[in-house]
């Protein structure tokens, strides 16, 4: 089902959580809310939940109105961030709450046949009986969602759902979890903090920045051209570097590094680069502070330029130590001007020689 | 000094020898023998006689009384006790925090206040006296004056042993009842009730035990008419006060064994609970 | 974020409801204690034994009389509470106070009519009683009058006249001995007391405190109390244990008793409360008060238990002390003689 977001506000007191949240999700998408805590993604995902009440704006799936509609007839499958389980009900009994508090009580039998398969479909069977404390947290997690999809949801919420999960599972659990929502085509609203979870699960991502949606595009989309310096600087590890425009020209005096070109007005103006963006070659005024071999690529470094501290590669052909001077090269960056102008900029040489 | 190793964080064994030791027979002194006291005095001159003066009309009515307050007040705060732990625990409201000090109130107030302020508004010279002496309602100094003491002092038995637990488990699981399709009644029967249901019995217990025994409210509202308005508690000062001691032991005996009771009953529950929380871990 | 208000809905209403309704059970109970088949005698402590049993002597008398069973209750506790819990609702149909203040107290609020104590015999009093002594038994510290008990060495148990109605006769009996005292004078009989109240190790609130203090905890080598309850104590606890004293001036109290007009009329009992009252004057009853030791107005049933009711000389509030009112004022009132006693000691 579509889901249509219209100028949505939320206030608790004098703070707002939601400042006018537009958005349009598609049917049978996966979209991301990422953003910092506080920036208001779980209260939009409890907006459309209808766990939150809202002082402005229009909720829609699939073209209804659900302004004011209570949220246990909105139809609308959630899944919590710490799952809440029922924890006096055996996993069974959890999944079948969904289909025993309905005026129409199917069949005793029905719900069984149901609930079991539900249980195969997030491959915990042999849960059946037990009680959530009984449960790992991956194993809640795949009762949470079973729980959630057995009142067959036009829509799935999963708030922070691997947030309890250890590292190691989580990648697995994620491409699962992918992999399910592409089986069953639920429409599926992530929220996240975790922009690698975003990238990886979601077809779009909104980022938001207190109570905010500063953009929503692709992953790729926000890389390649980020709308805001927030979003520049969120999303894609980017370091973030003060510099004067002057004549087309980014410089970044008095730190050791070689400007770069920016068609942007003269004046102060924030660049954000990339680790794969900054090269290190041996010999210079920066420092090789830390170095870190990746599988396959180029080692990643940590390097000390001036005051600052910064992720960069070691250029191709090139072999830096701890603790070696080196000097640094940029390929490339996103640079907002304090007007509000935004360019991607390119090395001087590059420019020249196109 | 012997050589000994001794982990730093433990006291000398002689030191928890002592403290066992003053702990058990401050336990001893102080509750069990008043208590072994009261039934050694009541079965003194025999249980024939302690019976005998049990089945003594005024007593038995007493019993009845003390019953009955007790079966009307215990529902009642039931009711009334979940629903303000319900409404503190999962909600937000203005006065929110008022009504937790508010249910605390009986604890702090002296119950001889709390039967004065009954007798102040249902009195004949009180607030709705005129009123309901126009009606020919009384309820000071009869049934209803008892059972509105008796409710405003056990009142926070039931809410504050809910309370914190209610709290502690938030609203999480009544949201997710709620996207699940689960009127209020539905998630409120289901998933808060049956989450609180120990501590729930174990607060009706201590309501109960606490229902029955009330002197100091109970005793300004009651008006000490013998077999009619004398719960327990005033019977037993009554005869005790006529010099009929083995009447008011074999009736304080009573007592202390119906709260005796209704403790092992407490403790019982607390086990199954346990068992039921140690047969999931 | 997740702490943030929550459910929707409107929850305080119903909150209130529940109270309401918890308040309409409480009222909607079985609301009468009592029928018109019962009469409710209330009364003060010491009365308990003597009303027991004329409890059921007037119920069947009654029932022989009229043919109606009719249940005769009492109430029990101080006096000057239990005309406040009349006043408060109390649904008296007769009062038998230790003070005909007490009753005067309920007569104001319009209870009964104000010209009550004329409407029976003898002040409407059916039997008076009197300030005894009750010493160890052989007296060993040789109390034989008032001028003994404030010897250096005798503790004296006695209520505290504040709160007990028994220990302000006390005191009063102990003021008109000092005042009849050749060359008495009030400031005499203040230092009197004075040094009775010096004799006093603890004064408790109320007349059976005290005697529970003398009798069972072992307190003290004399103590002040009504003629009834002095009897009682060598009853119940045994004529070896303790002797009765008769000091040579005392008081003469005089309990009184009252049909409660607003009540009886409203309940249909008139009939039956004030013969519940003159009942008390009848020869059969006057007996049953000796019995319990309360002296008998009947000048027979005196004469019969002249062995138990020693003649004494003895004093009115009125005559005395010009009054309830006029006592309560001068001595006991806040900033009284009595506060002046206690700020000598």
């Amino acid at each position: 089902m579509s889901v249509e977001l219209q100028g949505i506000v939320r206030r608790f007191g004098a703070t707002a959580a939601l400042e006018g949240v537009s958005l349009n999700v598609r049917e049978g998408e996966f979209v991301a809310l990422l953003g910092p805590s506080g920036s208001g993604k779980t209260t939009l995902l409890r907006v459309l939940a209808g766990l939150e009440g809202t002082d402005a704006g229009v909720v829609r799936v699939a073209g209804r109105d659900l302004t004011g509609v209570p949220a246990r007839e909105r139809g609308i499958g959630m899944v919590f961030q710490n799952y809440a389980l029922f924890r006096h009900m055996t996993v069974f009994d959890n999944i079948a709450f969904g289909l025993r508090v309905r005026k129409h009580r199917p069949h005793h039998a029905e719900i069984a046949t149901r609930v079991r398969r539900l249980l195969e479909l997030v491959q915990v069977p042999e849960l059946e009986a037990r009680y959530p404390e009984q449960c790992s947290g991956g194993q809640r997690q795949r009762v949470a969602l079973a729980r959630a999809l057995a009142i067959e949801p036009r829509l799935l919420l999963l708030d922070e759902p691997f947030s309890a999960l250890d590292a190691l599972v989580r990648k697995d659990v994620r491409r699962w979890l992918r992999g399910l929502h592409d089986g069953l085509g639920i429409t599926s609203v992530l929220v996240t903090h975790d922009q690698e979870e975003a990238m990886e699960l979601a077809d779009r991502i909104a980022v938001m920045e207190r109570g905010r949606i500063v953009q929503f595009d692709t992953a790729e989309a926000l890389l390649r051209a980020p709308a805001t310096p927030f979003v520049a600087g969120f999303v894609g590890e980017a370091a973030r570097l003060p510099c004067t425009v002057r004549g087309g020209v980014a410089h970044f005096d008095p730190l050791p590094l070689a400007p770069l070109r920016a068609a942007l007005p003269d004046g102060a103006a924030t660049a954000f680069v990339r680790p794969h963006d900054i090269l290190a070659r041996a010999g210079g005024a920066a420092m090789v502070r830390l170095v870190r071999q990746e599988g396959g690529g180029a080692a990643r470094l940590v390097v000390q330029a001036g005051e600052v501290v910064l992720d960069a590669t070691v250029a191709p052909g090139e072999s830096l130590s701890r603790g070696e001077p080196c000097r640094l090269t940029l390929r490339g960056g996103h640079v907002f001007s304090t007007t509000g102008g935004c360019v991607q900029a390119q090395p001087l040489a590059a420019a020249m020689a196109s | 000094m012997s050589g000994a190793f001794r982990p730093a964080n433990q006291d000398s064994p002689l030191l928890r020898g002592l403290l066992l030791a003053a702990a058990v027979l401050v336990a001893l002194v102080m509750l069990v023998l008043p208590l072994a006291a009261v039934l050694a005095e009541a079965l003194r001159r025999g249980l024939g006689v302690a019976l005998a003066a049990i089945a003594e009309p005024d007593t038995l009515a007493a019993i009845r009384l003390t019953m009955l307050v007790a079966a009307l007040t215990v529902p009642l705060n039931l009711v009334g006790g979940v629903a303000a732990a319900w409404c503190i625990a999962k909600h937000q409201f203005p006065g929110r925090r008022l009504l937790v000090t508010l249910i605390e109130l009986p604890f702090a107030v002296s119950p001889v206040i709390a039967g004065m302020v009954f007798v102040l508004m249902f009195g004949a010279q009180g607030w709705f006296g005129p009123w309901l002496q126009a009606r020919d309602i009384q309820v000071v100094f009869a049934l209803p004056g008892l059972v509105l003491a008796t409710m405003f002092v056990t009142f926070p038995f039931v809410a504050r042993t809910v309370l914190p637990l209610m709290q502690e488990q938030g609203k999480d699981e009544e949201e997710a009842a709620a996207t699940l399709g689960a009127s209020g009644l539905q998630t409120f029967l289901r998933v808060t009730l049956p989450n609180v249901k120990w501590a729930l019995l174990a607060g009706v217990l201590l309501c109960n035990a606490r229902a029955m025994g009330e002197f100091g409210a109970v005793s300004v509202v009651s008006g000490h008419i013998r077999g009619e308005t004398n719960t327990m508690p005033l019977h037993v000062e009554i005869l005790y006060n006529e010099y009929q001691f083995a009447g008011a032991f074999a009736v304080a005996a009573l007592l202390a064994l119906l709260g005796l009771v209704t403790l092992a009953a407490k403790t019982l529950l607390e086990r199954l609970a346990g068992r039921e929380m140690g047969g999931r871990a | 974020m997740r702490s943030n208000p929550g459910m929707p809905g409107n929850v305080l209403p119903v909150g209130r409801r529940g109270l309401l309704a918890m308040a309409a059970a409480g009222l909607a109970g079985p609301a009468q204690a009592q029928q018109a088949n019962t009469l409710l005698n209330v009364s003060y402590d010491p009365t308990r034994e003597l009303y027991r049993e004329y409890n059921a002597l007037f119920s069947a008398q009654w029932r022989a009389a009229s043919g109606q069973a009719l249940r005769a209750n009492s109430s029990h506790g101080g006096s000057g509470a239990q005309a406040r819990a009349v006043i408060d609702g109390l649904q008296a149909d007769v009062l038998t106070l230790a003070l005909a203040y007490d009753i005067d107290a309920v007569a104001q609020r319009g209870l009964l009519a104000t010209d009550w104590m004329g409407r029976l015999p003898n002040n409407s009093a059916p039997y008076t009683s009197t300030v005894v002594f009750l010493v160890r038994k052989g007296n060993p510290k040789a109390v034989r009058d008032w001028a003994d008990v404030v010897r250096p060495g005798v503790s004296v148990i006695t209520a505290n006249p504040k709160t007990s109605g028994g220990a302000r006769w006390n005191y009063l009996a102990a003021w008109a001995w000092a005042l009849r005292q050749p060359g008495g004078t009030p400031a005499s009989a203040e230092a009197f007391l004075a040094a009775l109240y010096r004799n006093v190790p603890v004064l408790d609130t109320g007349a059976r405190g005290s005697l529970t203090s003398f009798a069972q905890r072992a307190q003290g080598d004399v103590l002040l109390a009504w003629e009834n309850e002095a009897h009682l104590a060598l009853q119940e606890f045994g004529a070896d244990k303790f002797d009765i004293i008769y000091p040579s001036v005392s008081m003469l109290a005089e309990p009184s008793v009252a049909v409660v007009d607003r009540n009886v009329d409203r309940r249909g009992t008139r009939a039956a409360a004030e013969a519940y009252l003159r009942g008390l004057y009848t020869p059969e009853s006057q007996a049953l008060v000796a019995r319990h030791f309360y002296r008998p107005r009947n000048a027979a049933a005196l004469a019969a238990n002249a062995a138990r009711f020693p003649a004494m000389q003895l004093v009115t509030v009125d005559e005395m002390f010009g009054g309830w009112g006029t006592a309560q004022r001068t001595h006991f009132a806040d900033g009284g003689v009595f506060d002046r006693l206690g700020r000598g000691r």
